[in-house]
């Protein structure tokens, strides 16, 4: 089959953050080095060579970036600087926009002023929406666990799945890849365990235990928050237990998105050299996240939340621009492509 | 010590005594004119001597280079200070450069030793030899090789123990500690810059694990164990004295790359590993020798040919540059590269392995003209001011280049080199002849 090339397809990578790919010479360098790199799955450089060339095709079917937990090694390494890291780094972004069916993940990695203003548009609306019931507190905190509830099922059921099926369909259908129907769910644990632990990370060369358990930590935090809120009833309960676990959960996530935000400024990794918007994005307001849930939870054990309304605002502004834009659109869904990721890339080395 | 400069005069000074030096000295020398060739070792003929073969007519180096270096050394327009660095070179006007020099002593009376080797056998102290690039070792009192000019006796002061036993056994009592460094200050018309290269240290590339693994050398200790003076007598692995049967060849060990800030072709590595390749399949003809490449650089007369004549041979030529090397008990070494023809990541066993070391720039002489007026690119090569029309010339009137001092090149083209060098300064020296 004739492989048309296009190499003003560079030009689209860079919007997502591709820095200096086209320097590759094709040495093998950053295949190499890279200790997930395995002889059934070699990458990175296959992913710079088809990104050079303008392979659309072959990037949109492939697993590859997935398979990458941007160690950096390879980026360190290049006798070109072609930095093929960041390049990885990149398509896991431009896949993330091309799974997308509603086109707007591409749009807002891509422009920035888009980004704000949807966020504007995002605290706009709640304002609105807290003006027409007057600021009432109670209505206020009502409705916030009622949003995230619907927002949860709603992204779901119309983003998330329908996304995670094109996925299916590019790199599993697409590839011609056949899979026995069993294999579907003696596999699921491989998807289960990599969602939840990034065990795959721990494989890197490098052996960085402290990245790999401050990540879980924030995760699990992260999603031991989310049930706490909308199954728990954080900010309602009057259970002790519950009270003191948010608090904690809470903190963990401020201060170890603190401290990625302070890495990403202080660039000491290849990991954080290159931050887009989106990175910056998914750092603070899960960061803000964490502050102004514990601020909100505070403030209500001092009684003073009434008479500081405004924190409720905030965070719920916090709250529904994270849910509305960051987590559908953004980088949080890395969480799920990363994990279905393997998942395919197992079945597919099953199939062959 | 004394430090009071005893001044000479010549007409041309010449900084390195390698092939390129060497030649240009030659030429010079050959029209009459006084010729001071400085050399910072205590041999002339530069790296080209210790060679083993040179591509791609495979001539024998050492049958080469030994007569020139005689011809030097006999010559009576050529006075040669080995172990001697020029310390600083200043312009006072247009035929008169002030030169400083520093002559080490060689705590022996080259005229009157005569290479006997009896205070090598009495000398108790062994150190590694750097002529053998560390495969073997060498005494404190020791003559530096087999075909070094001069071939007299030196001591290597660093390590020796002023036991005096060497003077004990001297026949001729040519060894003498009372020897001191002398100072010079020279007057000379013209400068030839031969300083020549420096190869990559690939200490730089821990993933590659040299000097960690012990079967891991450079491709610089592989030329000294095919040449015929060479330190074993036959091809080992130094780890343990196995004769290899699988050995394999690094290219771009620090050329080519931006981690270790030499983003630059050495030039001569595909063909030096291309013709040691050939030259192991003659001395082990059991034996697989595979090359990993990125390019192959095949590029000047004749070595095209000679790169299909290795393939022809039987060396293997694999498309993939090695990522990382580690090693197993037996001291066989594991190389992971990406197969680039397959796009497949891949790792293969060989019981030796060769880096072939890149050339750098020589960083001795980075500081060496008053003022910084001598002007280098941007990797430290000596820069020439006018590359197109004549290529020997620097950004200083009267100073010229020659061979690998301006850039990574082969022998043929540093003798090239040298002979555009001579001819620039003769012509030089001629036009202010009267000034």
């Amino acid at each position: 089959m004739a492989t048309k090339i296009n190499p003003s397809f560079t030009d689209e990578l860079k919007k997502y953050g591709a820095v200096n790919m086209n320097a590759c010479y094709n040495c093998g360098t950053c295949t190499a080095v890279c200790s997930l790199s395995t002889t059934d799955e070699s990458f990175p450089r296959e992913m710079v060579r088809f990104s050079a060339l303008g392979l659309e095709e072959d990037l949109k079917t492939s697993l590859k970036p997935w398979e990458c937990y941007y160690c950096g090694e390879c980026t360190a390494s290049c006798p070109q600087q072609a930095n093929p890291g960041e390049l990885m780094m990149s398509l896991r972004r431009w896949l993330t926009a091309k799974y997308d069916w509603t086109g707007l993940s591409g749009l807002l990695y891509k422009s920035l002023p888009f980004m704000i203003l949807a966020m504007i548009l995002v605290f706009a609306a709640v304002l609105y929406f807290a003006s027409s019931i007057s600021y009432d507190l109670e209505q206020m905190l009502h409705a916030g666990h009622n949003f995230e509830m619907i927002a949860i099922g709603t992204i779901f059921l119309i983003i998330f799945i329908p996304n995670l099926l094109r996925m299916w369909y590019f790199t599993i259908v697409k590839t011609k890849t056949k899979v026995g129907i069993k294999y579907y769910f003696t596999t699921l644990s491989e998807l289960f365990v990599n969602m939840f632990t990034q065990k795959r990370l721990r494989d890197c060369d490098e052996a960085d235990n402290f990245r790999w358990v401050e990540h879980l930590v924030l995760v699990l935090s992260y999603l031991s928050l989310l049930f706490t809120t909308v199954f728990l009833n954080w900010f309602t309960t009057e259970n002790i237990f519950v009270v003191v676990f948010g608090y904690l959960i809470s903190f963990i996530i401020f201060v170890v998105t603190a401290h990625f935000v302070s890495d990403r400024l202080k660039k000491n990794k290849s990991l954080n050299k290159f931050s887009q918007p989106s990175d910056w994005f998914f750092v603070i307001w899960l960061f803000l996240m964490g502050v102004t849930a514990f601020m909100v939870r505070l403030f209500i054990d001092l009684d003073m939340l009434v008479s500081n309304k405004w924190l409720y605002i905030t965070h719920l502004t916090v709250l529904a621009q994270w849910a509305l834009i960051i987590v559908p659109f953004g980088k949080w869904t890395h969480f799920l492509y990363r994990s279905f990721g393997i998942y395919f890339s197992k079945l597919k080395t099953l199939s062959s | 010590m004394s430090s009071e400069n005893k001044t000479i005069k010549f007409d041309a000074l010449i900084v390195g005594a390698g092939i390129a030096g060497g030649e240009a000295a030659l030429n010079l020398a050959n029209s009459g004119y006084k010729v001071l060739l400085v050399e910072k070792e205590r041999s002339i003929g530069g790296k080209m001597i210790l060679l083993s073969k040179v591509f791609p007519t495979l001539d024998c180096s050492a049958c080469i280079t030994t007569p020139k270096v005689s011809e030097i050394a006999r010559h009576k327009n050529i006075t040669i200070f080995t172990e001697s660095e020029v310390t600083d070179i200043s312009k006072t006007a247009d035929n008169d450069f002030i030169a400083h020099i520093t002559k080490k002593p060689r705590y022996v009376h080259v005229e009157d030793c005569t290479a006997c080797q009896l205070c090598e056998k009495a000398c108790p102290v062994s150190v590694r030899d750097q002529y053998q690039y560390g495969l073997i070792g060498r005494k404190a009192a020791f003559i530096p090789f087999s075909i070094a000019n001069p071939k007299a006796a030196a001591i290597d002061i660093e390590n020796c123990t002023l036991c005096g036993a060497c003077e004990k056994v001297c026949p001729t009592s040519c060894i003498d500690f009372t020897m001191e460094t002398e100072y010079f200050e020279l007057h000379a018309k013209t400068v030839i810059m031969a300083s020549g290269f420096s190869l990559f240290d690939p200490l730089e590339i821990p993933r590659y694990g040299y000097e960690r693994y012990k079967n891991v050398i450079t491709s610089m200790q592989m030329e000294r164990e095919i040449a015929p003076t060479r330190p074993y007598n036959t091809i080992l692995r130094p780890g343990d004295g196995k004769v290899p049967d699988k050995i394999a060849y690094v290219l771009c060990v620090g050329s080519r790359d931006q981690t270790v800030g030499n983003p630059i072709c050495s030039q001569i590595c595909c063909m030096y590993s291309i013709k040691q390749a050939q030259l192991l399949m003659g001395a082990l003809p059991m034996a697989d020798v595979t090359i990993y490449y990125i390019n192959i650089r095949s590029f000047g007369k004749g070595f095209e040919e000679f790169y299909q004549q290795a393939k022809g041979m039987g060396v293997n030529f694999v498309k993939g540059k090695v990522g990382k090397i580690s090693e197993l008990e037996n001291g066989n070494l594991i190389l992971r590269y990406e197969d680039i023809s397959e796009g497949v990541v891949k790792e293969a066993e060989h019981d030796m392995v060769v880096l072939s070391v890149g050339a750098k720039s020589n960083p001795s002489v980075a500081n060496i003209f008053q003022e910084g007026r001598l002007k280098f690119d941007p990797y430290n090569f000596i820069a020439q001011s006018d590359l197109m029309g004549s290529p020997s010339k620097t950004s200083i009137e009267g100073v010229f280049v020659a061979g690998t001092a301006t850039g990574p090149m082969d022998i043929p083209d540093s003798i090239l080199s040298a002979g555009s060098a001579s001819s620039d300064a003769i012509s030089y020296l001629i036009q202010h002849e009267t000034v």
